[in-house]
């Protein structure tokens, strides 16, 4: 499920030494383009799906999408990361909406609303 | 010759993973202040290797009974078949202690009313686990490490049978890295990409395992001259079709039974699976019963979602989406709806691991998780003959692994060993070989798409690898079947490719590189796994294994396989080592 990149948003992380997608892809898959200096996948058959990528875009540039030869067109999914917990917006094919909000660290500072 | 990095420490951590991370900070904490304790790791720790796209419940934990009943439970689990209850007892008796740290690290624990852990079967944990590796490296940062991202290590500098480090190439920067370490962790991971997988072209890494994991902790290992185990035990996943999501999620957290095209259950119907305890019998009989239902013509074969606890059904989706988004979007593309319709079940091709359902990797002595090299350690799915650790006893192997070696570097006062020049040079050499070859191959011809007319890529190279594998060394277009002639077609071919065909493997690049090693190693490990599988002449792994030349079970073979590799010779050579039960009970029946 290779990672999408929109030219319009990603600006390749300026002032970043290499862009945050390059920097925590577990596959050493996302580079920047020499010419474009935007963010692409060197290889999208290589890409395991693990979405870090997708949510560590500070732009939200980066779309994960499903191998056409797995799944049909148009579904999306998308993470917002907040400080505590990510939410998840699944739009199916049918243009239908779920939300999931789910908790990923636990901190002092949300302790009390537990 | 490339630029030189010298890294030296006391501690030196190879992969920063589950088990590395948890190592550096357990090594911290026995070992003072003063200690040097270094991670190499190839990608980045914050968000590499298995736990990358997060994960939904520890598998291990003491739920209930002692640390004893999770053995008994591990060795029902693949069969009854010898384990080292050594090892796994000792993870067991400090793994819900280890929970607790990560817990404090803030680790989201989803909770019972009673405030204690909600079990997810008998001995799961659900966990909101989508920073599972962001907060696993929090440890190794509170332990000061010293850390070094993206550097690929190739090999491991063995002097007189001990460990003095290791080498290998900056992924970004080029350079050569030579570390040293008093004492050494190798965790780099098991292997995947073995053998040809499900799905192709742009979808070939959609599988189960992580498929960056090439095996390079085995065949380190191997080429160092240690002793190796169970290479003739490699776990094959059932798992959702097309993604190869895991399954757990919907077996054991909603209890959806598996079920053929015509409805059946057939795990509750076959005197022969309830023999082994039925819907929840070991982990390769149910792959077992998954291949005989498709090969008797009954397939397709589904995890029945909607006969499962319903009001689970809802939650479902969420906890994909802690360790495996990509199945929530294909439902959402597909128009599947899991309580409406079931979910279509797929073998994928056979991954190696230790600390999962299955038991490759270096043989240690006693559970000190030394290798039979001296000075190096291994933890995580490195460490053989020791299965179903998965993540929480794979932090605590680290963790015990690490006790073990700031004793030892104390008690023996180890030093740093000189390492000759021309040693390094030779290493270098190798580590660089493939990208030198291109350069130097280069102007002899390049056809008009760019590759080269004198040599092969990584990339093809992994092709005739995976094909070999798979049509002759029982992959999943085989249905896992095996037998003599066919190991010694995928013998001579596996031969011929590490020994005649890797002077044509070139890399055009550092990321080119790297896929070059992986497939260097991954061609190390095949010859270990085409061993083990001929030497263990019976099938004690249905499901996994399956030979056809000795479909039964022989008593002769109730022990482990283990083999050393000659580098002279370049042969592996296998023999049994005895099996020690240490809990006693029915090695076919779990304890509670």
């Amino acid at each position: 499920m290779p990672p999408k990149v929109d030219p319009t948003k990603c600006d390749g992380c300026q002032g970043e030494k290499e862009p945050l997608c390059e920097q925590v892809c577990p596959g050493n898959l996302m580079t920047m383009h020499k010419e474009s200096l935007k963010a692409i996948i060197r290889e999208p058959g290589d890409c395991w799906d693990c979405m870090t990528c997708t949510k560590a875009c500070p732009r939200q540039a980066i779309q994960t999408v499903l191998q056409y030869q797995l799944a049909y067109f148009p579904g999306k999914l998308i993470p917002m990361v907040g400080t505590n917990s990510v939410t998840w917006t699944s739009i199916d094919c049918n243009g239908k909406v779920e939300r999931f909000v789910m908790k990923t660290l636990v901190s002092g500072d949300d302790e009390d609303e537990d | 010759m490339a630029d030189r990095v010298y890294i030296d420490a006391d501690v030196l951590i190879l992969g920063g993973g589950t088990a590395g991370c948890l190592a550096a900070w357990e090594a911290r904490q026995v070992g003072g202040d003063d200690l040097k304790i270094v991670i190499v790791e190839k990608a980045f720790i914050r968000h590499s290797g298995s736990l990358s796209a997060g994960m939904n419940a520890l598998n291990m934990y003491i739920n209930q009974g002692t640390p004893e009943d999770y053995v008994s439970y591990v060795r029902y689990d693949i069969c009854g078949a010898p384990i080292r209850e050594d090892i796994v007892l000792s993870v067991a008796r400090e793994v819900n202690d280890t929970v607790s740290i990560l817990e404090a690290a803030g680790l989201p624990m989803k909770k019972k009313e009673d405030g204690r852990y909600l079990n997810r079967g008998k001995w799961n944990i659900e966990v909101n686990g989508s920073l599972l590796k962001p907060i696993t490296a929090s440890k190794a940062y509170e332990a000061k490490a010293e850390i070094y991202n993206r550097v690929y290590i190739t090999e491991l500098i063995i002097k007189d049978n001990v460990c003095v480090g290791a080498v290998g190439f900056g992924v970004r920067d080029g350079k050569f890295y030579i570390c040293r370490g008093k004492v050494t962790l190798l965790c780099t991971g098991g292997a995947a990409g073995l053998w040809r997988p499900n799905n192709r072209r742009d979808a070939h890494h959609r599988i189960w395992y992580f498929p960056f994991n090439c095996g390079s902790s085995y065949a380190m290992c191997k080429r160092a001259g240690a002793e190796m185990t169970s290479f003739d035990m490699r776990l094959v996943p059932v798992r959702t079709k097309d993604t190869f999501s895991p399954t757990g999620t919907l077996a054991i957290g909603m209890g959806a039974p598996m079920v053929n095209a015509l409805g059946d259950s057939f795990m509750e119907k076959d005197p022969y699976y309830l023999s082994w305890g039925g819907h929840t019998a070991p982990t390769p009989i149910r792959m077992l019963a998954f291949q005989r239902e498709t090969l008797a013509h009954r397939s397709p074969i589904y995890m029945d979602t909607t006969r499962g606890d319903s009001a689970k059904v809802i939650g479902l989706k969420g906890q994909y989406l802690d360790m495996s988004p990509s199945i929530v979007l294909y439902w959402g593309c597909n128009d599947h709806d899991p309580s409406r319709e079931p979910i279509e079940l797929d073998g994928g091709d056979p991954h190696l691991v230790g600390a999962h359902a299955g038991m490759s990797g270096a043989w240690t002595r006693d559970i000190s998780r030394e290798t039979t090299v001296d000075r190096l350690y291994v933890s995580g799915d490195a460490l053989g003959a020791a299965p179903s650790r998965f993540i929480s006893g794979s932090w605590t192997c680290g963790r015990i692994a690490a006790r073990h070696m700031v004793k030892a570097l104390k008690d023996n006062s180890y030093q740093l060993l000189e390492i000759n020049p021309d040693t390094l040079d030779d290493m270098e050499n190798r580590t660089y070989g493939p990208m030198r070859r291109f350069e130097e191959k280069s102007p002899e011809g390049v056809w008009t798409d760019g590759t080269l007319s004198g040599g092969v890529s990584p990339k093809d190279m992994e092709s005739r690898m995976q094909k070999i594998m798979d049509e002759y060394c029982g992959g999943r277009t085989h249905w896992y079947f095996v037998n003599e002639t066919y190991l010694s077609i995928a013998r001579k071919h596996i031969k011929r490719m590490r020994n005649d065909q890797l002077q044509y493997l070139c890399a055009r690049d550092l990321h080119d590189l790297q896929l070059a090693w992986d497939v260097i190693n991954r061609l190390d490990v095949c010859q270990l796994v085409i061993e083990h599988i001929s030497f263990r002449k019976e099938t004690r792994f249905p499901g996994y294994v399956n030979r056809t030349d000795y479909p039964e079970t022989n008593p002769d073979y109730d022990c482990f396989i283990n083999s050393r590799w000659d580098a002279e010779t370049d042969e592996v050579k296998c023999f049994k080592v005895p099996y020690q039960q240490l809990v006693p009970g029915d090695r076919r029946k779990q304890s509670i």
